[in-house]
């Protein structure tokens, strides 16, 4: 009776799963995010999949001027049937135009008992619609940690260094590097248009190792003013690696000009230019051909301070699907992502992290990112990008340039309260 | 110009020397970009565009096979090979090295360093290297070595393929035919729509013609940006939808101002008196538009259709709002190009080689009608 139950309940689900197969044959599902050339070919591998479970086709476009674009596109009522947002002040913003489509409650559900932390991945993901109603519109797909610290375990050996597990030793490491005639840190916060964001991942990072989580969450709603005494704090934390010229490859003044794409080289030149580079978890994109992380680069913690009790912090940030042009085939392809082989496929390809708590970690392609993963699944709090979580024009405006600012000699004070006045300006 | 050159001597050389002075000043980036794409990524990053066409000293860590190539020679262990062939450089002069990132030029060519239990290494200025030991080596990376030498230029071809052939030369193929069926029509229709318009505001009495051109002037200055999302809501509401069709409309609709105001001060500066004569003698005003005008307007024509032509071939933004739909099965040079640079854009080799690519054909074009475009630029402005 028991197995014949059994073979019924599999059959049942047989049935289910082939029903939804059929359901979707030959309906096009398309997609548009901001992955391009190595990272498109990537997520296309992960859409296979659901290709062959479900017949579907899934198109996707890439596209650098994305944040543009799905604006148009959302206007003009030509959206694609899923947006993949970097960040998400746009979605929120697409979310308070009524361009987004809520997703199904179960969705919300299992995000909360399946990722870390889980709670705090459907706050993120939910916004206010047209009438102000919170709702959950966005399934994170993807996260990308920022607490890392990059060296050269080589260099570090060349040199006797041993990894800092406090910010104490970290600060007692950056004199003794610079007390040995060399140049600890490389630091770039050149990004075209977008200059400056590196500092601002610097000073969030600072906020967290400085205050408690609440202050930081204060901080990033603006409940908390820019110009506290405890965000200048923050901020002069930053610049007490930023803004000594012994301290920074090329000086401090190089800081606003070099690129970040270009910084991490210093790491690797010969003889090394800096020691440590303080960068998210992509970063190994843009170390010379031919570099292995692990073997040639390796990251440690950005440690917090022994003294100030506050726990291992983790900053983070990550990509998410929102439904812009609702289908039976979007709230599919959503519901697929609840799958551990979407989050495997792409981790076997690399730079890939993901909160899920039910994927097999075997499936990295490196040590090294299972040991991001496990710093992002062991954190004691994890905090979401700050800027990306305020409004455009302060975390993808003024805070950048502020930063850019600070970094070429304004004071700390002077600078959060220009921030704190174009807060201002938007309410 | 004989006779002024005998008069005066020093103008003419003057101008000479500062039309070369401009010139070169035009082609320096343009220089630079192109030599830019004969690099790989790491080379533009680590040295200027300027130092690259001469030997220059460089310092380069190049590792050391590892312990997986070794070979016994009696008791010994060794492992040899050349660094520069390593790695596929061309050959160097080495003149110092060492072992270490803080001692980077301990020893000179043909000395042999004693790493202690790790061996024992020699590196000869040519880059041969003979690495041995008493035991057998181990770990799964080779021994670094940094190398200060003077290399020859070392260029690649690796950028062009990168372009050209990735993903089989299929996406970069499709997107040249693509831009050509955007931008051949998107520059006769113009054409076509503005030589009426022009040839009517120029030479047709009727009532508000001053008007209409002056409209048509104050058009020019409106920004296309503020036409996107209406023109897509619009081209989505007929039914037009994202395709050829809706793209070719937004860049004729986009290029109309200026074309009939080009070719309208053209038109309005060809002898009267022909017009007149043919008047007079009956023909209609399509004869007189057929038969004198189209042929005397021709510079005009050739000039406009080379501007049309170089920014339809170089837009990116109206072909994405108009074009590119999200099924992704219609793409544009520019567009693939900025796939190219990657999602965060820093591919700046990608973006010199691109560069290069995707002009060779409006330069082709220049070159062809090279004496056109000077010719439309001074129509109007010169009579």
């Amino acid at each position: 009776m028991k197995k014949s139950l059994m073979t019924g309940v599999a059959a049942l689900a047989l049935i289910s799963s082939g029903a939804t197969a059929q359901d979707l044959k030959g309906e096009v599902i398309t997609v548009s995010g901001t992955w391009l050339s190595s990272e498109a070919e990537i997520i296309e591998s992960v859409f296979d999949l659901f290709e062959e479970k479900t017949g579907a086709t899934v198109k996707y476009v890439g596209s650098d001027s994305f944040e543009q674009q799905i604006q148009i596109d959302a206007e003009a009522g030509s959206a694609p049937n899923i947006a993949v947002f970097p960040q998400p002040g746009l979605a929120a913003g697409m979310a308070s135009k009524g361009f987004l489509t809520p997703l199904k409650p179960q969705v919300s559900d299992w995000v909360k008992d399946n990722y870390a932390a889980g709670q705090s991945w459907v706050d993120l993901g939910s916004y206010a619609d047209a009438n102000g109603d919170k709702q959950h519109y966005g399934m994170f797909f993807r996260v990308d940690l920022k607490s890392l610290v990059w060296y050269s375990p080589e260099n570090f050996e060349d040199a006797g260094y041993e990894i800092p597990e406090s910010m104490e030793e970290l600060k007692a490491l950056t004199d003794q590097i610079v007390a040995d005639g060399e140049t600890p840190w490389c630091i770039g916060l050149g990004s075209g248009a977008a200059t400056g964001w590196p500092a601002t991942d610097w000073v969030e990072d600072m906020m967290l190792r400085t205050q408690a989580p609440e202050v930081y969450d204060a901080w990033v709603d603006n409940s908390m003013p820019f110009n506290d005494p405890k965000v200048i704090e923050a901020v002069e934390e930053f610049g007490w690696f930023a803004r000594n010229s012994d301290y920074v490859s090329g000086g401090a003044g190089a800081v606003a000009t070099t690129d970040f794409r270009d910084s991490p080289k210093g790491l690797f030149a010969s003889p090394p230019q800096c020691y440590m580079h303080r960068q998210a978890s992509f970063i190994p994109a843009f170390f010379p051909e031919g570099t292995v992380v692990g073997e040639d680069a390796d990251f440690f913690y950005f440690p917090s301070y022994e003294s100030k009790e506050l726990g291992n912090p983790v900053l983070g940030a990550g990509t998410l699907f929102a439904i812009t042009n609702e289908s039976e085939g979007a709230h599919a392809l959503i519901e697929f992502l609840q799958d551990p082989k979407a989050h495997e496929t792409w981790m076997a390809q690399g730079a890939f992290l993901t909160p899920h708590k039910g994927v097999d970690l075997s499936a990295f392609e490196t040590d090294a990112e299972r040991a991001m993963n496990n710093i992002l699944l062991g954190a004691t709090t994890f905090r979401f990008d700050g800027s990306d979580l305020m409004p455009g024009g302060v975390g993808a405006g003024s805070f950048w340039t502020g930063m850019v600012d600070y970094t070429s000699g304004k004071s700390a004070e002077e600078v959060t309260a220009d921030i704190q006045a174009s807060w201002d300006s938007l309410k | 110009m004989d006779n002024i050159a005998g008069r005066k001597p020093a103008v003419v050389w003057a101008t000479q020397i500062s039309a070369a002075v401009l010139v070169i000043l035009w082609l320096l980036p343009t220089v630079g970009l192109l030599i830019s794409s004969f690099r790989s990524a790491d080379q533009i990053a680590g040295s200027g565009w300027w130092q690259s066409i001469f030997p220059q000293e460089q310092n380069i860590m190049i590792r050391a096979k590892s312990a997986a190539d070794q070979t016994q020679e009696g008791a010994l262990y060794v492992i040899e090979g050349n660094l520069f062939e390593q790695e596929g450089l061309d050959q160097g002069e080495i003149s110092a090295w060492g072992t270490s990132s803080r001692a980077i030029a301990a020893y000179t060519s043909g000395q042999t360093a004693d790493l202690g239990n790790k061996g024992r290494l020699s590196v000869q200025a040519n880059g041969d290297y003979r690495f041995e030991n008493n035991s057998e080596f181990s770990g799964k990376r080779g021994q670094r070595v940094f190398l200060t030498s003077v290399s020859p230029p070392n260029f690649t071809l690796d950028n062009y393929k990168n372009v050209l052939f990735s993903d089989g030369g299929d996406g970069m193929a499709k997107a040249f035919f693509n831009t050509l069926t955007v931008t051949i029509p998107a520059t006769i229709i113009p054409i076509l729509i503005a030589a009426f318009a022009a040839y009517a505001l120029a030479w047709m009495d009727f009532k508000g013609r001053a008007l209409l051109i002056a409209f048509v002037v104050g058009l020019l200055v409106v920004p296309l940006q503020l036409a996107l999302i209406p023109l897509l809501k619009f081209h989505n509401s007929i039914g037009i939808g994202k395709g050829y069709l809706g793209v070719w409309m937004a860049h004729t609709g986009f290029g109309l101002p200026l074309a009939i105001y080009l070719l309208r001060n053209y038109m309005v500066g060809l002898p009267k008196d022909i017009i007149e004569n043919a008047r007079v003698d009956g023909a209609t005003e399509f004869q007189i538009f057929i038969k004198i005008i189209l042929p005397l307007s021709f510079p005009a024509l050739a000039s406009f259709a080379i501007f049309q032509f170089l920014w339809t071939w170089n837009d990116l933004l109206v072909g994405l709002v108009f074009l590119i739909d999200s099924t992704g099965d219609t793409t544009i040079m520019t567009r693939q190009i900025t796939e190219l640079l990657g999602s965060r854009g820093g591919n700046w080799e990608i973006l010199a080689t691109a560069a290069f690519v995707s002009i060779s054909v409006p330069l082709a074009v220049f070159f062809f009608m090279q004496k056109y475009l000077v010719r439309g630029l001074l129509a109007g402005s010169v009579k």
